[in-house]
């Protein structure tokens, strides 16, 4: 569904992504692991488009979209959450959803009709608010609400646009262990058929939610395979594990 | 997200019927400062669409304007059209030019989508100043007026122009509030707030903000045609700078991304402009300490502040409910 064929990126001197492939199977969870700095937001942020990989190549659904902008990618079904808020703060939650869904409807140009009326998107913000636990916070400004509704809404806009791949930016930072305990349920109740790519650095949530793990450090991916063979990888305790292994 | 308040819906039933009841009984000076005012906020409508919630702040308006004005001039006397058709056209133009430079400062906010538009305007400007098909800084004479006899209304008289005028705000403030209620509205106001979001989501960000930028120019360009038609004699400071700049200081007076504020804001400056240049002539200075007080109040403007205070009241119940509670 997703793929990466040697993606490299540098900023000078710096390589923050070195020849990086990955292949992401139709409903796949992967989960992404890396100390800071290890290129895993550079690489997502190359994956939709926010950013030109020097070389290699990004394949969605076998289709080439190296070259294509990020709206393009967003309508063939490549939808992005950010570890940083990135939400229509002037707007309510329902507004925000249903924004959203309209977007990725095509009714965000429309001329004669109100998207936001529409049965349509009125059933997807209804859904989707569902999912991320929002239903009573719809009429609600997003600048009235904590940062956790925050989190919430942000994951909320990216599956309002109904994506084939979901990219999640470390969707619990910043955010208490209740929380998180949410958004590990979110996490688990997304459609199978949903393609899913994490950064996360909640272990517990990392190898529970993952069918497989990649690890990135320096750029380069220094492991890729099962969350079973991950906790028993030393290379990657020496990297970053052990601190969470000695916890 | 636009939507019609009471307030708003009250202050536009207000203005409605003031502003038509004082066309019948108001002599001809006051007609005339009528179908200024009008066609002021026909521009400020049109400006408020794209800057206050698109955040599009524009220094070009006054030259869409002004290139209505001419094209409907130049339409209706040298090409021999009849107004209506000339003003479709003069419309059309405007819209269009709007849409290329829409299109072209897309990529720039802030500062620097102003300073592009303030180039375009200027360019326009130096073009009409110096093209003898324009007149030069002559300016073009004998706009006509739109003929209605055929249905007993003569917009020579100044009392019907006034009317007319007044019309033609109504459907200029319907485009604009249809526009705000549509998919490209809704999207304009997320623009405003997250273009990148927008971006991710699968919005062509350039396309909605040039289509945005068309409309409310293709509005401008109508406030050219009845500004030419109201004075029958147009010149090329119509497009200069501070036309678009006196458009922007009205909107803030009157409440930017309110789109009932601006109309107030028209009222209001073309009021205090001719009350004041009656007892000194640096009305400017005047208006731009009042100009000072609203923005330096943090008020969104006349209309804003009101609906600020509305707003408050309305939540003092509730939140002394909640105290109680708690």
């Amino acid at each position: 569904m997703l793929e990466t064929r040697t993606l490299t990126k540098s900023f000078g001197p710096i390589h923050v992504t070195k020849g990086v492939s990955l292949r992401l199977e139709k409903g796949e969870r992967r989960v992404i692991l890396g100390p800071n700095g290890a290129g895993k937001t550079t690489l997502f942020n190359q994956l939709v488009g926010e950013l030109t990989p020097d070389s290699g190549t990004i394949l969605l659904d076998g289709a080439d979209v190296t070259s294509l902008r990020v709206a393009d990618r967003a309508r063939l079904g490549l939808s992005r959450s950010y570890q940083k808020n990135t939400l229509f703060d002037g707007l309510t939650i329902g507004e925000n959803l249903g924004l959203a869904a309209a977007v990725a409807l095509g009714k965000g140009q429309g001329l004669w009709r109100d998207p936001l009326q529409s049965a349509e998107v009125r059933e997807t913000v209804r859904e989707v608010a569902a999912q991320v636990d929002l239903a009573a916070f719809l009429d609600m400004s997003v600048k009235a609400v904590s940062y956790g509704i925050r989190r919430q809404l942000e994951v909320g806009i990216a599956l309002a646009t109904r994506p084939k791949v979901i990219l999640m930016d470390e969707p619990t930072s910043g955010v208490g262990p209740e929380m998180s305990k949410g958004f590990h349920r979110l996490l688990k109740a997304l459609p199978r058929d949903l393609t899913v790519l994490i950064i996360e650095h909640d272990m517990d949530l990392a190898f529970d939610v993952a069918d497989t793990i990649t690890v990135l450090n320096y750029g380069e991916v220094v492991f890729d395979g099962l969350p079973e063979a991950a906790r028993q990888s030393q290379m990657l305790k020496d990297i970053y594990l052990g601190a969470w292994e000695d916890a | 997200m636009f939507a019609h308040t009471p307030l708003r819906l009250t202050t536009l039933t207000l203005l409605a019927i003031g502003s038509l009841a004082y066309a019948f009984v108001a002599g001809f000076f006051g007609l005339e400062i009528l179908a200024e005012i009008a066609i002021l906020a026909i521009l400020v409508i049109a400006l408020d669409l794209v800057a206050g919630f698109g955040g599009m702040v524009s220094l070009c308006h006054g030259a869409l304007m002004g290139v209505g004005a001419y094209a409907f001039t130049v339409a209706a006397n040298e090409a021999g059209l009849g107004a209506f058709p000339a003003m479709m056209l003069a419309v059309a133009l405007s819209a269009a030019l709007a849409f290329v430079i829409g299109a072209i400062c897309a990529r720039s906010i802030g500062i620097y989508f102003i300073m592009a538009t303030l180039a375009f305007g200027q360019m326009a400007y130096s073009f009409v100043f110096q093209s003898p098909l324009f007149g030069g800084d002559d300016g073009l004479s004998g706009a006509p007026r739109p003929d209605l006899t055929a249905i007993g209304i003569d917009l020579t008289d100044s009392r019907a122009f006034a009317i007319y005028a007044i019309a033609m705000v109504a459907l200029t403030y319907l485009v604009a509030a249809a526009t705000l209620r549509s998919g490209l509205g809704r999207s304009l106001v997320g623009l405003h707030h997250n273009e990148k979001r927008l971006r991710a989501l699968g919005l062509t960000v350039w396309r909605a903000k040039a289509t945005a930028f068309a409309i409310s120019g293709a509005l401008a360009g109508l406030a050219g045609c009845l500004a030419a038609q109201h004075t029958q004699y147009i010149s090329p400071g119509l497009l200069s700078w501070t036309v678009s700049g006196e458009a922007l200081v009205v909107v803030i007076l009157g409440g930017l991304g309110t789109l009932v504020g601006p109309i107030v804001g028209a009222v209001l400056f073309v009021v205090l402009k001719h009350e004041i240049s009656a007892i000194t002539p640096y009305w400017h200075a005047i208006v731009g300490l009042i100009l000072i007080a609203v923005v330096m109040s943090r008020a969104n403007g006349v209309f804003g502040f009101v609906e600020a205070r509305m707003a408050a009241r309305k939540s003092k119940p509730v939140l002394q409910k909640a105290n109680a509670d708690a």
